[in-house]
């Protein structure tokens, strides 16, 4: 198996030099939005003072205040223990959304299907409110947050599964599946946020999505999760492949497809609510980083899904900065935006050409 | 052939009389809505005996009983000027939250309920949507309500039930005294009006004092922030314009927030850790304490804070657009922002 299973919905392949061409540039780009973003926040700070700041490790390695006013003390605590945690919880989100998108579009073969979609970010965010609405585990909330969120999606994403294996689990049932899960779970939120109004505060900040809560601590919890999820869902790149040729052809190659799909939507699972827990839910990353690295580099999963987590990542980076950007032109700065409304924002557009391109791409198919 | 058979849906009906019995009713059913219309206007636009026209702080006309003996209160804020003036025993209804959202302890501190002698019975739910049926429970002849209830609600109350509602939603501090003396007229309190209304102006008269005495004295004012919640990405305070916001300038104090072009921002962060506030003042009450605001970011690293300059004060001096605001909020921020007084 060469490992260049096409979708039917996918264009054709580029051509191999053409797609490296692409790969390296989308990752030339992916490390400069990194560089660029700890210059964006809510306030001013000198683009010199931020890469001073930046390269003495907050101020480990050598003194970036030498000389400078008593106020750069305080712009090295919000870039070192503000901006750069914040821009490093982006990558790893949108790393983690972005793996888990293209993951659940291979095992599913549907090119709409993401997490947010699926209602399994929304399972999440069920899983997080109860945190503070039933006041569960609040002083341990950097680990019991993510299991519940956890617990969340896992059960939401079970449920979706359930109905794809069962006898009308078409495309089309799933996805109505998954919508009506995401409604039904946001109605059981609300209620829930009812019944708490002051827990509701907290909770508000996952609906909208934000990457406030950033800090080293949780970074590297998140990066933990992500990095075994991650890891162990870009193993099954293959799998992926011959699963795009349907069931029997994928057992016939010694795939066993429902083992695969289960493990791989339970990986897709906790690496969605690692995010989910420390940034809330963020839409669009998930189905936006598959879609843009099928159109780069073809429909190889081996490439689609690291590939999807590196401009997940740059995509939330760029969001992050892009919010800052909406804020100070719509209101001056010195407010905070939520990055969900962001990226929904920046989205949906990406949404609607992906439909009017699909309905192109059927109309000249008929013709 | 059969019996039963159903007529064809093309075959012509019953001949003329139907035809003109349906356009009698027509007619009928047009003139009965037409003169109902037409009484409903007339009674509506005449005030009857007892009653006098107001105009409530949404300009809209009102016609009101005299002296009300049974109203509805739909805010704690009017509640409060109720009581300020003794009114207390015209007040059958207060606004609330259904049972399980939180009753009235959803819009009423504790302090308020004891002080105003509230109970679960005077429950008039507002949300999750307004139980307009209790009005009719409690045979209300006037409802005092504030934005909190909405427009649609109102013409609910007023159209539907015939209950004049009376919108009480001061848009600056000095409306407060507006809505006292509005108050006054329709109980037929004008003394204890004025006499509340003094009293809000000495308070007044008394921070612009002590703002003259410092600028004279040129002593700079302290910046301060003051939050009613927090969450991770900052802090939600008051934007220019507002209530908070006013009584900050009027504490002597100047707000970090004095620049946003929002009402009521939400400000990041670093932006209030590059502020670094002299004070921080954060509201307490309705499940808020310190605690709730420790976890919001950069909390430790604020001079404020580190310096014993975070202090608690109850929400609703802040929020809550009455005559307290005036007679203890003030005076408790100018306490806070100038503990020595005014020189």
């Amino acid at each position: 198996m060469s490992g260049g299973a096409t979708s039917t919905d996918a264009p054709p392949p580029p051509p191999a030099r053409r797609r490296s061409v692409w790969l390296a540039a989308l990752l030339l780009v992916t490390a400069a939005v990194l560089l660029f973003s700890p210059l964006v926040g809510s306030i001013d700070i000198p683009p010199f003072r931020v890469l001073e700041i930046v390269l003495s490790g907050g101020g480990a390695f050598f003194n970036p205040c030498a000389g400078a006013g008593p106020v750069c003390g305080r712009e090295v605590i919000a870039v070192w223990q503000g901006r750069v945690p914040e821009v490093l919880l982006a990558v790893v989100a949108g790393a983690a959304l972005g793996i888990s998108g293209g993951a659940l579009q291979g095992i599913f073969r549907n090119p709409l299907a993401d997490p947010y979609l699926l209602g399994i970010s929304t399972g999440g965010t069920l899983g997080a409110a109860f945190v503070f609405v039933l006041n569960v585990g609040v002083t341990d909330a950097d680990l019991v947050l993510p299991l519940l969120a956890f617990t969340g999606s896992v059960l939401t994403g079970l449920a979706i599964l359930a109905v794809a294996r069962g006898r009308y689990g078409s495309v089309e049932t799933l996805l109505l599946t998954g919508v009506a899960l995401n409604a039904f779970l946001s109605s059981i939120l609300t209620i829930v946020l009812l019944y708490n109004p002051v827990g509701s505060i907290q909770v508000t900040f996952w609906l909208l999505g934000g990457l406030g809560g950033a800090s080293w601590t949780r970074d590297g919890i998140a990066f933990g999760g992500i990095l075994v999820a991650g890891s162990l869902i870009a193993i099954y790149g293959r799998e992926v492949n011959l699963l795009q040729l349907g069931n029997d052809v994928a057992q016939s190659a010694g795939v066993d497809a429902r083992a695969v799909r289960t493990r791989i939507l339970l990986l897709a699972s906790l690496a969605t609510a690692v995010a989910v827990a420390f940034t809330g839910v963020i839409g669009f990353v998930g189905l936006a980083a598959p879609h843009v690295v099928r159109r780069v580099a073809g429909s190889d999963y081996r490439i689609v899904l690291p590939g999807a987590a590196v401009v997940g990542a740059a995509f939330l980076v760029a969001a992050r900065d892009g919010s800052y950007v909406f804020s100070y032109l719509a209101v001056g700065g010195g407010t905070v935006l939520p990055i969900g409304i962001f990226t929904s924002l920046a989205g949906a557009p990406f949404f609607f050409l992906l439909l009017f391109r699909r309905r192109r791409l059927t109309t000249m198919g008929a013709s | 052939m059969s019996l039963n058979r159903e007529p064809s849906p093309l075959a012509p009906g019953p001949k003329g009389v139907s035809l003109a019995v349906f356009a009698v009713a027509l007619l009928v059913v047009a003139g009965i809505a037409v003169a109902g219309t037409a009484v409903y206007y007339a009674t509506r636009t005449t005030a009857p005996a007892g009653s006098l026209t107001v105009t409530d702080d949404l300009g809209r006309t009102v016609t009101v009983p005299r002296d009300p003996a049974r109203v509805v209160v739909l805010s704690p804020s009017i509640m409060d000027s109720m009581y300020r003036l003794g009114l207390r025993s015209h007040v059958v209804g207060v606004d609330c939250y259904a049972p399980a959202f939180g009753g009235l302890t959803a819009d009423y501190s504790s302090d308020q309920i004891a002080l105003w002698n509230l109970s679960q019975s005077m429950c008039v739910q507002i949300a999750p949507t307004l139980n307009a049926e209790a009005l009719l429970n409690d045979s209300a002849q006037l409802v005092l309500a504030s934005t909190i209830v909405s427009v649609a609600d109102v013409e609910e109350i007023s159209t539907t039930y015939g209950i004049p509602v009376v919108m009480l939603q001061p848009p600056t501090l000095s409306g407060i005294e507006i809505d006292v003396t509005l108050l006054g007229t329709i109980f037929g309190v004008g003394t204890a009006a004025s006499q509340l209304n003094a009293e809000l102006q000495v308070g007044l008269a008394s921070a612009a004092s002590l703002q003259a005495n410092l600028t004279d004295n040129g002593t700079p004012f302290p910046t301060v922030l003051v939050t009613y919640s927090t969450d991770e990405n900052g802090y939600w305070t008051f934007g220019p314009g507002t209530f908070g916001e006013s009584l900050i300038e009027l504490a002597s104090a100047t707000s970090i927030s004095a620049n946003s072009t929002l009402p009521y921002p939400e400000l990041a962060g670093e932006t209030v850790l590059i502020a670094n506030p002299d004070y921080l003042v954060y509201g307490t009450g309705f499940g808020l304490n310190l605690t709730s605001y420790q976890s919001a970011p950069f909390w430790s690293d604020l001079s404020a804070t580190q310096d014993g300059h975070a202090i608690g004060l109850d929400s609703n001096f802040l929020t809550e657009p009455d005559p307290t605001m005036i007679l203890e909020g003030l005076p408790a921020l100018i306490a806070v922002f100038h503990p020595s007084g005014s020189t």
